[in-house]
């Protein structure tokens, strides 16, 4: 194998296996989002569009001045993307024919300059105040790819497989492969990943890394870098000009005289070298005078100025949109109620500005609650994290969000800091509740509620206790609402009512300020804090109850007789 | 699943023919009167070794024999469902269960599933409550922890009140022997949580026993179907507050109860028990009392045949 393939191998692993680490509650996972901070486009894209020297990007500032060195070699032996790029490469059948024209530098230039464009257009919206890395940075897509897309379809996979095979050992008289149950989840906006991982396969069917050579925003920015690296292809006097190089370059970087090249397209792969037949190819440090290729082509003055413009008007619609927090005249600002981040979220202005919306929290999150989202947000908001309670809680005893965000968009809470945090507020939506409603007898949310925000109170016309939310004891965490037993919308949802946001200091004094108390129940062994509503023994404590006879009869459970 | 039934129903008409004799009141189809009057309708055993305790009451109640038949089938209710230590009194006490497999494994039994449905992280419950390190060296013996809906199916309850179906695991219906292998301990809302209650474990759907229907007839309508052949009830000591998943105070009685009627056994560690710093009657826990009008065993246990050994 050759020595790119070797070392892409790796990569991916190391890829793959950090983002499977992601979630884990490993106790130091700080690594998990190592490969992102690597990405180049999301190192420039963030610090310009939050004006905030995000000390954990400096990564991506070492690839550049690797880049300077020898060359694209991030894209042609690390990223993930190109990896993925050409996996799909190595599945599609392409026509044995001569490419040694069609594959040339010359023939391919027009397109290349998409990329610069798309570059450009992320600069100048970053500039002003309007991240679009997200559209562009490869391991944002990667991540996404990887932890969204290809893991929830390797769980389920996995599971039919264990059915498959678990009934053949059943049937043998053993049913322990059935009980292997491997934890599943689901996204919403699948199409989104779907679509791009589809375009991005069908496009490698046109041309191999058709999203490295003629798209990706972060290759523009490497490719800025490396037109003259010090160690840089050279070809020497045995060439017998036979163009296989030419024919079979990945990113069309050479010219149809094989010698030149355009270093700016290279991605040091290094096949040229390992198929030339007469070993003319080397990659070393320049020999005397060195040929720079005239074609060596970068965006026009005219189509730069275009890009620039594109940048400027999509960074105005974005700003101009209704929902962006902004402020609006009064000091209005438009948020859809249920639009719940992450715990630890900075405020929204600064969130979006930071999140490049690579999908780590929502691949870590152990209860599946982190979701993407589509417009909810806005057209600046599309891909965001929000909780989506009625699909699973916040763990009480969880921080894993903050742990893998590249950006610090979510911070990095210790645990008792993000118990500390409110996310928003439980309401109780009346015309659903089994109590108020029905005047059945339910406790489900009390009785879930890590905080002992609930409490039911005695009201005119209904037999049992109604339930209140103490807005002040209530996280947002949405225990409640995932587990309130009314079919279809819960009787009890959370909404952003009341939540806050810091971008620093500490969530705990900032409660302690606001008077909010925050009180986890000490009950709570493992390790997220998950429990059904079985779990609990404590019975509404909040009652306000009149006798003291009365009081002993009620701590009793229900389930005993007393006369 | 009717195919299901009928060959338990078979097992278990097979099983009376061929031990006449053994056949008492547990079985629940012949007369409650003690045929054999050797065999008492519940033990009580004492002693401060929870698996002498064990295979002692069981003994003394005639014996694992009388259930398990070689190359039968058995499935085991502990109680494992909390990332708790032993000494917590959350989990059945890992030596008991282990016992009791033991004694299964030696009866020739083919297959010996230790189920629950857990509400903690399955591997904290697994590690923590040291069952399944206890049944470790155990032929035939598997500890599972239960999650996922594609391991239950459907079965009928026929005399259901609250429901006629139930999703339950599909192992355990698929069983010759239930063994329900509880500890004693407090719970929030049926008051204790013993033999019948415990079975919740092996349900899928037991939210909507909280939500839509009354729990306390919903655990008998289980039971009615998922009836244990033998109760094993671990007394060693007891959480008599802030159960089920405590913690909550414990308390040492160092014993270990067996019938075959777990209407009787729920009943008398009822009433050896204390909870929540009271002392109850049987017939004050409604779903106790509920079982014994529907004729599912009884809680009467002045009238019964019961036995007390000291280990």
């Amino acid at each position: 194998m050759r020595s790119q393939r070797i070392f892409q191998t790796i990569t991916l692993s190391g890829f793959i296996g950090l983002l499977l680490l992601a979630g884990t509650l490993t106790p130091d996972a700080g690594l998990v989002d190592f490969y992102l901070r690597l990405d180049p486009i999301i190192g420039l894209g963030t610090v310009l569009a939050s004006w905030d020297l995000a000390p954990a990007l400096w990564p991506s500032l070492v690839v550049v001045l690797i880049t300077l060195a020898i060359g694209r070699v991030f894209c042609g032996h690390v990223c993930p993307m190109g990896t993925t790029l050409d996996i799909f490469d190595a599945v599609v059948k392409r026509e044995k024919k001569n490419r040694s024209k069609t594959n040339a530098a010359e023939a391919n230039q027009n397109k290349r300059n998409w990329k610069h464009y798309f570059f450009v257009i992320i600069v100048v919206a970053g500039l002003l105040g309007v991240s679009l890395v997200h559209l562009g940075s490869p391991l944002s897509w990667a991540t996404r790819i990887w932890g969204l897309l290809l893991y929830p379809l390797a769980l389920s996979g996995l599971d039919t497989s264990i059915i498959w095979v678990g009934e053949m050992f059943r049937a043998m008289g053993d049913s322990s492969v059935l009980y292997i149950q491997p934890p599943q989840r689901v996204f919403s906006t699948g199409l989104f990943i779907f679509a791009f991982f589809t375009a991005s396969f069908i496009l490698v069917m046109v041309a191999p890394r058709y999203w490295c050579r003629n798209l990706c925003p972060a290759g523009a920015l490497l490719a800025w870098c490396s037109k003259r690296p010090i160690l840089r292809r050279q070809v020497s006097d045995e060439c017998v000009n036979c163009g296989q190089c030419v024919a079979q370059c990945p990113t069309s970087a050479i010219t149809e005289d094989p010698s030149n090249t355009l270093n700016q397209e290279c991605i040091v792969c290094l096949k040229c070298k390992d198929i030339c037949p007469v070993s003319a190819i080397s990659f070393s440090r320049v020999q005397g005078s060195s040929r720079i290729p005239d074609q060596d082509i970068m965006p026009g003055r005219r189509a730069l100025l275009y890009s620039f413009a594109t940048g400027v008007v999509s960074a105005g619609v974005i700003s101009n949109d209704i929902h962006r927090p902004k402020g609006l005249p009064g000091g209005t600002v438009l948020r859809s109620g249920n639009l719940i981040r992450p715990p630890g979220s900075r405020t929204e202005r600064d969130f979006l500005k930071l999140c490049v919306r690579c999908g780590a929290c929502m691949k870590a999150c152990p209860t599946n609650t982190l979701q993407p989202i589509w417009f909810k947000a806005g057209l600046e908001g599309i891909f965001s994290p929000v909780l989506l309670p009625r699909l699973g809680p916040c763990a009480v005893n969880c921080n894993e969000c903050g742990k893998v965000c590249p950006t610090g968009a979510i911070r990095h809470l210790p645990i008792h800091e993000k118990q500390s945090v409110k996310m928003g507020s439980a309401w109780i939506v009346r015309q659903n509740c089994l109590v108020w409603e029905q005047d059945r007898k339910c406790l489900v949310c009390d009785e879930v509620c890590p905080y002992n925000a609930l409490s039911f109170q005695p009201v005119k016309g209904l037999k049992n206790s109604a339930p209140f939310v103490i807005e002040n004891r209530c996280t947002g965490c949405g225990w409640c609402e995932n587990k309130c037993p009314v079919l279809g919308d819960a009787a009890i949802r959370v909404n952003i009512m009341g939540e806050v946001r810091l971008n620093e200091g500490s969530y705990v004094e900032k409660a302690q300020q606001l008077g909010l108390v925050f009180k986890a129940k000490d009950n709570r062994h493992d390790k997220l804090g998950e429990e059904t509503f079985e779990g609990v023994s404590r019975r509404h404590k909040d009652n306000k109850t009149p006798g003291k006879e009365e009081k002993s009869k009620q701590d009793l459970p229900e389930g005993f007789i007393v006369e | 699943m009717s195919k299901m039934i009928d060959r338990r129903e078979f097992v278990k008409g097979s099983l009376i023919t061929s031990t006449a004799l053994m056949t008492t009141a547990g079985a629940g189809i012949i007369a409650p009167s003690n045929i054999h009057a050797s065999a008492p309708d519940l033990i009580i055993a004492r002693g401060n070794d929870p698996s002498k305790n064990t295979r002692a009451a069981v003994d003394a109640l005639g014996g694992i024999s009388r259930f398990v038949k070689p190359g039968a089938k058995v499935a085991i209710k502990p109680n494992m469902s909390f990332a708790r230590g032993p000494n917590q009194a959350s989990n059945t006490n890992p030596h008991v269960v282990a016992e009791v497999a033991r004694m299964c494994h030696e009866a020739g039994a083919s297959k010996i599933s230790v189920l629950d449905y857990v509400l903690h992280s399955p591997e904290d419950c697994m590690r923590l409550s040291k069952i399944p390190e206890a049944c470790r060296s155990i032929p035939n013996t598997v500890v599972n922890t239960v999650q996922i809906s594609r391991l239950f199916r459907e079965v009928e309850v026929p005399n259901g009140e609250q429901f006629k179906s139930m999703r339950a695991i599909s192992d355990v219906l698929d069983a010759d022997v239930m063994i329900s292998t509880p500890v004693g301990k407090s719970h929030g809302s049926a008051g204790v949580s013993l033999s019948m209650k415990g079975m919740m474990g092996w349900i899928y759907d037991r939210g909507s026993f909280h939500s839509r229907y009354n729990l306390h007839d919903a655990v008998v309508d289980m039971v009615s179907v998922l009836k244990p052949h033998l109760v094993v009830i671990d007394g060693t000591r007891i959480l008599t507050t802030g159960g089920p998943s405590g913690p909550g105070k414990v308390m040492k009685l160092d014993l270990v109860i067996a019938s075959t009627d777990m209407v009787a056994a729920d009943a008398q560690m009822v009433s050896l028990g204390t909870w929540y710093g009271r002392k109850f009657k049987p017939n004050q826990v409604r779903h106790i009392r509920k079982a014994a009008e529907r004729g599912l065993g009884r809680m009467d246990l002045d009238k019964l045949n019961i036995r007390e050994i000291k280990v």
